[in-house]
């Protein structure tokens, strides 16, 4: 038997939360209380403020709050580290009407959706200046109807990280891996002259849905167009998909889940060649690769591929934002803090510096701090070479739908996955999936629905 | 009002004030979320924005809505997958714990009841590297059987977590191996409560072995079983962490079961008033299968 009930007491337990706190319905504070912001910005903050992050952006937060302190001696940062389940958290809060922190972050993936809920600080009178300074990616997630909602904090620029002593010893140029087919020859060459031992990539079956997400960015292929209709059923797409089906057809995939045990080990041992990923994953190898650091330079970088020669080779996967909810009572000092943190170059690089969190403001990414030597990665300048062409990365429409649409596309992802890769009808369905579920217009549906 | 009803309570009010604690609890952990969760099922409301009255929107979504069939579908293979090995495993190794012969039975107890106090995530770990579809430690072991005895046809393929077929097997698997020792300490409980005149009687008699567990520890086990497979029934409906480490429900769907779905629509996509609805709907189901459990026992227990 399995007692194991744990949505159910959850359930509960949330709802009596929720309601013990009389007045919980949502309240629309967010707009009236925006001019305050506006009118007080220029004063001399002062007060006590609460911030909220997980584990490593909270870190990074807390190191940078003395230099704000010294900068603002009136105000006072708490920065909370919430663990897991801060979505959950700041629901709650944003639902009693009480409770919120004064400054939180969000995933960019996530922060469409929480705006939609109007219940953040509308900083558009104050952060309008800095619109030309973050890459147009970034905005993105922030604004809802041209109005500023959430700051950009950091980018994931996406790369391969590659074994160099495994590339030497099969003879294989990275430099010259420009394009996804090349990627997939060369894996071949690995697998082949390695006996089978070492795959070119980790890629599980049942989490195909980042690498989708990569390889659209690329393409230009959206899961919803610019005014939220649903417009996954595209050329676009099935390009995307086109290089997941060679991947996988090659043998050149390990089918291990991200962040397994086989995956880890994947690090430190000849099972796997290269890893695509974002900026933030560095930090990991770098942590993990423990048996690899004792031969330093074994790791390093190269661009991702392009889907035609002479593509766009670049792409973002996750990456965060500071929100202010409309709860906050100081205003100003919040503003304060994430013009600090995000808005500044000596912000943005102490985030760097101590938790390698990669500066979405573009003026920080010009400096030297950025272009240093990675020691890791065998003396690659690591930081200016993610740097490059961020300003390149197409936008994803993410709209509040997104998680959910996500949640749908991995389903059939996987699913087309254990079921021979061989579905001419995929999107069509998917996009047919998505119109009943999330009650939104597919941008194709005059056609489609004939 | 009775007014009797009145000084009644009056009277006897500070054995009311004794009595009070349990219902106050109970009204603001029970009953409150119990009612408010119904409410829920008639409107929309994602947790942060207003709540829109529906109406019975949210029964109408229901039926058309072909993942939440799916998930009641593999809930019910997972159910038939799992149930009959567990409970056919629990009473052997219950009978051989209750066998005088044993020694050290307190070890094999405690060994058989350790997988069902172990953290999820330690066994998420575990089991993770033993269904992996690359070197796995199962498909491992497969293949040396499939060498040693080559006319079994063992390839030690089998993608168990990365094929649609074999997701709800090795979700099976894994429930089996969790869930095995606490039925059997409930059965063992049931065992030892039956008297031993009862075997002494037959043996005097001349029963067989065979015919002692056929005549006295079978009908006499009848309560324990059925208690078992009611935990079980609950168990599977409502079963989520297994699966959420495990395959967190995929490949597809294929392993999307009851409680996974619950907890998506609530957590990953915020439906609470859809996933209160649904939630509401089985438990009903639920519950009038355990009334009709119940019923049947105690029509049992009288007719005997």
């Amino acid at each position: 038997m399995t007692r194991s009930q744990i949505t159910h007491p959850i359930t509960q337990f949330l709802f009596c939360l929720t309601l013990l706190i009389p007045g919980c319905s949502a309240s629309n504070r967010g707009s009236e209380q925006s001019s305050l912001l506006t009118q007080t910005a220029s004063g001399n903050p002062r007060g006590d403020i609460t911030v909220w992050s997980w584990n490593i952006a909270a870190k990074a937060l807390m190191q940078a709050t003395p230099a704000f302190e010294r900068k603002h001696p009136g105000v006072h940062v708490h920065v909370e580290m919430t663990g897991a389940r801060m979505q959950t958290r700041i629901m709650l809060a944003l639902a009693a009407g009480v409770g919120a922190p004064d400054v939180a972050s969000l995933q960019q993936t996530e922060a469409p959706y929480f705006i939609s809920t109007r219940q953040f600080t509308d900083l558009t009178p104050v952060a309008e200046k800095y619109r030309s300074m973050f890459p147009r990616s970034a905005w993105n997630n922030c604004t809802l109807n041209g109005r500023i909602y959430a700051i950009p904090w950091d980018l994931g620029p996406c790369a391969i990280y590659y074994k160099r002593d495994l590339f030497l010893r099969y003879g294989i140029d990275p430099n010259r891996i420009k394009t996804w087919d090349d990627y997939i020859a060369a894996g071949q060459e690995i697998l082949h002259k390695s006996g089978g031992r070492t795959k070119m990539l980790p890629l599980g079956s049942n989490d195909l849905e980042s690498m989708f997400e990569l390889l659209i960015e690329e393409t230009g292929a959206q899961v919803f167009d610019g005014d939220g209709r649903i417009a996954i059923n595209s050329a676009q797409s099935r390009q995307a998909l086109e290089i997941i089906r060679r991947m996988r057809a090659a043998g050149i995939c390990s089918d291990v889940p991200a962040y397994s045990q086989e995956w880890m080990a994947g690090f430190n041992d000849e099972s796997i060649a290269t890893y695509p990923g974002a900026f933030w994953l560095s930090g990991t190898i770098e942590d993990s690769s423990t048996d690899y650091t004792s031969k330093k330079g074994n790791w390093a970088v190269f661009r991702l591929p392009s889907v035609v020669p002479g593509g766009i080779h670049v792409s973002n996967l996750g990456g965060s934002v500071l929100v202010i909810p409309a709860q906050c009572s100081n205003k100003t000092a919040a503003w304060a803090f994430v013009e600090y943190a995000l808005c500044s170059r000596e912000g943005q690089l102490s985030l760097y510096q101590s938790e390698k969190l990669f500066p979405a403001f573009l003026p920080a990414l010009k400096s030297p701090a950025i272009d240093a030597r990675d020691p890791f990665f065998g003396g690659q300048h690591v930081g200016s070479f993610f740097a490059e062409g961020v300003t390149d990365i197409r936008p994803l429409n993410r709209t509040k739908n997104w998680t959910e649409a996500v949640g749908y596309l991995q389903q059939d992802l996987s699913h087309w996955a254990s079921t021979g890769m061989n579905d001419p009808g995929f999107f069509h369905r998917l996009e047919l999936k998505l119109e009943s579920r999330l009650d939104e217009p597919s941008a194709r549906s005059g056609d489609s629905q004939q | 009002m009775n007014p009797q009803w009145i000084t009644q309570v009056r009277r006897y009010r500070h054995f009311y004030l004794f009595i009070s604690p349990f219902f106050l609890l109970f009204a603001v952990f029970g009953l409150y979320p119990l009612l408010f969760s119904l409410y829920l099922s008639f409107v929309k409301w994602d947790g942060m924005t207003a709540m829109q009255w529906v109406g019975l929107g949210n029964f109408r979504r229901m039926l058309d809505d072909d993942i939440l069939r799916r998930s009641l579908w593999n809930t019910l293979i997972i159910g038939l997958l799992y149930v009959p090995p567990m409970m056919i495993m629990a009473f052997v190794f219950a009978q051989l714990l209750n066998a005088p012969w044993l020694k050290l039975k307190a070890l094999y107890r405690a060994a058989l009841f350790v997988p069902c106090v172990t953290p999820m995530v330690v066994i998420a770990v575990v089991f993770g590297v033993i269904f992996s579809p690359e070197d796995g430690v199962l498909n491992f072991i497969l293949q040396r059987i499939g060498h040693l005895l080559p006319f079994l046809h063992f390839q030690g393929e089998i993608p168990w977590l990365t094929s649609e077929d074999w997701s709800k097997v090795s979700v099976s698997i894994l429930v089996v191996w969790r869930w095995t020792g606490y039925n059997m300490v409930l059965m063992l409980a049931g065992l030892q409560g039956i008297p031993a005149d009862y075997y002494e009687a037959a043996e005097v008699d001349g029963a067989s072995a065979f015919q002692r567990m056929w005549h006295i520890t079978l009908p006499m086990m009848r309560p324990t079983f059925r208690f078992c497979g009611l935990l079980s029934l609950l168990g599977t409906i409502y079963m989520f962490d297994e699966v959420f480490v495990l395959t967190n429900g995929g490949p597809g769907t294929s392993s999307t079961n009851f409680g996974m779905y619950l907890f998506n629509i609530s957590f990953d996509q915020f439906k609470f008033g859809y996933a209160s609805c649904v939630a509401y709907s089985v438990a009903i189901f639920v519950f009038a299968a355990a009334l009709l459990v119940n019923r049947l026992n105690r029509g049992e227990q009288e007719g005997a």
